[in-house]
């Protein structure tokens, strides 16, 4: 199987989400962060030897269908183990990143047979016990996207992703993220109060990666989603901010590639 | 035409350049800056120029609320309309407005503007408005259910003040098990309702689907002809015919005995258009707060935007004007004019704009404009 994706639009009761699908093996889901899908990444193509990729963009995101009536990450959490239904998956690895990890922790306390492994980066979705996350929606887009990663000048697909004006229709589409993101997140702000206490049920093997200079989720939080969660493990990296993914892209595809290669039971059946 | 007296209460009792170091006045300002002190004694004075500007004949008092801001510390309009109601005695008390999407119990405010009616015998004008951004960011209430949330609260202020209780309220975003307000206002079915407006076509057009009382803030003439367009379809959906009663116009305005100590005071309106208005675009607008159809609208029109003009630039676009007696009362007409609106209302006192300046334009605004365009 080719490593490029295709894209589908899958429905999910009357929602269609734009989905990315590409590569061969155990199933992956990608949850994306608050500043939408950032498309088929180097990240991805690394892993797509040994993972069949599903990655959605979020509803109210991108290309995705809107949906006003969420209230909250707990809602795109049960929206996805409904996606994952729908998808045909019994089983399946889940990576989430930022909002996206945060997603990935709602579903895997609210139904963890249904994830073999879960990968959370720099996720949100605890309030830290030191720090502040950072108010992003009170930052300008350009300002966030300076502290939001380490180093422009270290990020191979800088160019690609950051290096063009975007036209109009991009730049509405970032609006549409900004505002969806702010419809899930607002208030608590980017965490949920209750979410500690069902963090012990998430037994699965879980990695949890964060960028030592991430400036956006106090790494801290990594340490706390470590202890409450029954078997994960923290993985810092160095010269890295809040984009692991994009920022580090062979040594975050190697971290996730070895820690999804232990023996799995994920499976996946016939759409 | 009818005028209307209204003071933001500022609160400029620090050295300028104080706030420089901060990304705004607004939110990021230190509250260390706020004198207990000197507030005491200018809402002492503030009440004095309302009561002075009822005695002299202006048809109505506006108030407004905002928040986190030295640009206005008025930070109950129901209360002060509650005081003006017991304090004067004859002009409207135009609430322009109660902050609706941040308001977590619609009742009560039904109920405070009710007994703010009741107090002053029967003479609240209700204005209903959206907040600009800062009100969002102050009260943390999501920005991307403004809209939703102001129509919503609306609607219940509406029901309580016109269906009998008790009765149940169960919409998206409020959750009544029991309303039965006992304080309802003396006005039937309830006090008028006036909206203002600044770039929303929606807003507009909602207010012309319902026949309230429409005013544009502190925009360029095209930009309120246009606005008020979106008004009189709204209106034309509806099937209701729109007269002067129905809009309005808000303006700085200062006047004195000679053209020249007028000029002066109107420099104090400087501070209000540049300093307290500076800040990022989240501030003001945080995200989901525009609609795309709002956001179009500004692209369209792109005025410039007050904070980047000169005094002289404000003076000549008719955002301050200020002059003699003669002076102001022509550029009113201009504007009854150009507009065809009913109601004018004068932002009259800012900054340090001191009590004996603007006591004396009040007077002056009472004895000799107001005669002189009230018939046209």
């Amino acid at each position: 199987m080719s490593k490029e994706p295709r894209e589908e639009m899958i429905a999910v009761g009357g929602t269609r989400v734009h989905t990315l699908i590409g590569g061969e093996g155990a199933p992956l889901v990608v949850l994306h962060g608050a500043g939408g899908n950032r498309g088929w990444r180097r990240w991805m193509a690394r892993l797509a030897d040994h993972f069949t990729i599903y990655a959605p963009t979020h509803p109210g995101f991108g290309a995705s269908d809107a949906a006003n009536w969420m209230e909250g990450i707990e809602d795109l959490a049960r929206f996805y183990l409904w996606f994952v239904d729908t998808v045909g998956l019994e089983r399946a690895h889940v990576l989430g990143h930022s909002i996206g990890g945060w997603t990935a922790a709602e579903m895997a306390v609210s139904a963890p047979r249904v994830i073999d492994r879960l990968v959370l980066v720099a996720p949100v979705g605890l309030k830290p016990e030191r720090g502040e996350i950072l108010d992003v929606f009170y930052h300008s887009p350009a300002e966030l996207t300076r502290l939001t990663v380490h180093d422009p000048k270290s990020i191979p697909e800088w160019e690609d992703l950051y290096g063009q004006t975007p036209t109009p229709a991009q730049a509405e589409i970032a609006i549409r993220n900004r505002e969806m993101a702010a419809r899930l997140t607002w208030r608590p702000y980017m965490h949920n109060p209750r979410l500690s206490h069902f963090l012990p049920r998430a037994s699965m093997p879980t990695l949890v990666i964060w960028g030592r200079e991430d400036r956006i989720v106090p790494v801290v939080c990594g340490e706390q989603y470590c202890r409450l969660l029954p078997r994960a493990t923290l993985r810092v990296l160095d010269g890295c901010g809040h984009l692991p993914p994009i920022e580090r892209p062979d040594a975050f595809a190697a971290l996730v590639a070895d820690f999804l290669a232990t023996p799995s039971t994920a499976s996946r059946s016939q759409r | 035409m009818k005028l209307y007296y209204f003071s933001e209460m500022p609160h400029h009792e620090f050295a300028d350049g104080a706030g420089d170091a901060y990304p705004s006045l607004r939110l990021a300002f230190p509250n260390a800056h706020f004198s207990p002190e000197k507030a005491t004694a200018n809402y002492r004075r503030y009440l004095d120029e309302y009561q002075l500007a009822d005695e002299v004949g202006y048809h109505g008092l506006m108030v407004n609320e905002h928040h986190s801001t030295p640009s206005c510390v008025n930070v109950s309009a129901n209360m002060t309309a509650g005081i003006l109601g017991r304090i004067t005695r004859r002009a409207k008390i135009l609430i322009l407005g109660n902050i609706l999407p941040i308001q977590d119990n619609p009742v009560r405010m039904a109920e405070e503007i009710a007994m703010a009616d009741l107090i002053s015998g029967g003479r609240v004008l209700s204005g209903f408005v959206r907040g600009v951004g800062v009100e969002s960011w102050w009260a943390n209430v999501n920005p991307v259910h403004n809209r939703e949330r102001f129509e919503e609260c609306h609607d219940l202020i509406l029901k309580c003040w016109t269906t009998p209780g008790p009765f149940r309220w169960e919409g998206r975003h409020y959750h009544f098990r029991h309303v039965n307000p006992w304080c309802l206002p003396l006005q039937k079915p309830h006090p008028p309702i006036w909206v203002p407006g600044t770039a929303s076509p929606e807003t507009a057009i909602w207010a012309g689907r319902l026949g309230y009382t429409y005013v544009p803030f502190l925009v360029p003439v095209d930009i309120a002809r246009e606005l008020f367009d979106y008004y009189r379809q709204g209106a034309a959906e509806v099937g209701r015919a729109v007269t002067d009663d129905n809009l309005g116009f808000l303006v700085c305005s200062v006047t004195a005995d000679t053209q020249a100590a007028a000029l002066e005071a109107g420099r104090h309106f400087v501070w209000r258009m540049g300093p307290t208005l500076r800040g990022p675009a989240e501030f003001f607008s945080p995200v989901g707060m525009q609609s795309s159809a709002g956001r179009r609208f500004a692209l369209k029109k792109q005025p410039v935007p007050l904070a980047s003009q000169s005094y002289e630039d404000l003076v000549k676009g008719d955002f301050v004007i200020a002059g003699t007696p003669d002076y102001v009362a022509d550029r009113f007409a201009h504007l009854r004019q150009a507009l065809g609106i009913g109601h004018l209302l004068l932002e009259a006192q800012e900054s340090r704009m001191d009590h004996p300046t603007t006591m004396r334009s009040i007077e002056l605004m009472g004895q000799k404009v107001s005669p002189a365009i009230e018939d046209q």
